[in-house]
């Protein structure tokens, strides 16, 4: 089983701070599946600039950043797959669609999402997929189809 | 400005609702700015709006209008995506409308709400339906 740390993360996904939102990949089979963590903190921006004696519930992490942080994960199992395959995918990474996410649970400072992504299928520049996150032995969320694309012309410079 | 709920950056301006016989319409604008927070790092070479950026958007427009109708203190969760899809890039300098038809389900604290994102230009950047729970607990005044 290979791992991956965050330096590979960083060679793997064009996402930068504070949105590239992968930690480490704890497990990676390439071509088929991923588990990979992100660390939820108190400093990030998203927990700026918010009200005082608010109810816990204010801080559950976004689902937005979950859910990115779920398609992140998705593109380095298919990006690095791809690679490995010396068939690297070239263009812009976008979030094409997602269907059938239910959000059961909630992650706050301190807790450790851990992603487990699972690649349905490629379909030329369209990678499909689908997983869990959890926070401990919690399952928070189900996501039935996420779909990664790559497009060209989207960057003004295109060099 | 402050917030009662962890967000990634303020994805409504404005938001304005409308309640009818069939539901409730809510409607909001967004406009896309590359030094809100997060921004710079989707991609550090050149910006473009996160896809589920737009959702933040949708979910923030159905607090704001939550908040107004049943108080500051109004908690507003995402319970599902039945679906979401993106087309058209929104680029800083873009802005975005964003209308929201909601209807609410068996039980009335569970929200369904079906929403389209267009560019000023008028093409779609993105369409979704979305499940949400509001708790009016904690909401002092129902006014």
């Amino acid at each position: 089983m290979t791992t991956l740390e965050h330096a590979d993360i960083r060679r793997i996904l064009p996402h930068r701070h504070p949105v590239l939102l992968v930690d480490r990949v704890l497990e990676i089979e390439p071509g088929a599946r991923i588990v990979t963590t992100k660390a939820v903190t108190g400093s990030e921006p998203c927990y700026a600039g918010l009200d005082e004696n608010l109810p816990s519930a204010a801080y559950a992490y976004p689902v937005s950043l979950l859910v990115e942080s779920f398609g992140q994960s998705g593109a380095v199992l298919w990006l690095h797959s791809a690679a490995l395959k010396d068939e690297p995918v070239e263009g812009t990474l976008i979030f094409g669609s997602a269907r059938d996410v239910t959000i059961t649970g909630s992650a706050c400072p301190g807790d450790v999402l851990r992603h487990i992504v699972e690649i349905d299928r490629i379909i030329g520049d369209n990678a499909f997929m689908r997983g869990e996150t959890w926070v401990g032995d919690v399952r928070i969320a189900t996501l039935g189809s996420v779909l990664a694309v790559v497009r060209d012309g989207l960057a003004s410079d295109d060099s | 400005m402050s917030r009662r709920f962890a967000a990634p950056l303020d994805a409504v301006d404005t938001a304005d609702g409308a309640v009818s016989a069939g539901g409730t319409r809510i409607e909001a604008v967004k406009r896309i700015v590359a030094d809100d927070p997060y921004l710079g790092g989707h991609y550090p070479d050149f910006t473009i709006y996160p896809g589920v950026f737009t959702i933040e958007s949708v979910h923030q427009t159905v607090r704001r209008w939550a908040a107004e109708r049943y108080g500051p203190g109004t908690a507003v969760e995402l319970t599902s995506i039945a679906s979401v899809s993106f087309a058209a890039p929104l680029l800083p300098g873009d802005t975005m409308s964003i209308g929201c038809d909601m209807t609410s389900q068996d039980d009335p604290s569970s929200v369904r709400v079906k929403a389209r994102c267009h560019r000023a230009d008028g093409a779609l950047a993105a369409r979704m339906t979305l499940g949400l729970r509001i708790d009016r607990e904690g909401g002092h005044d129902d006014a």
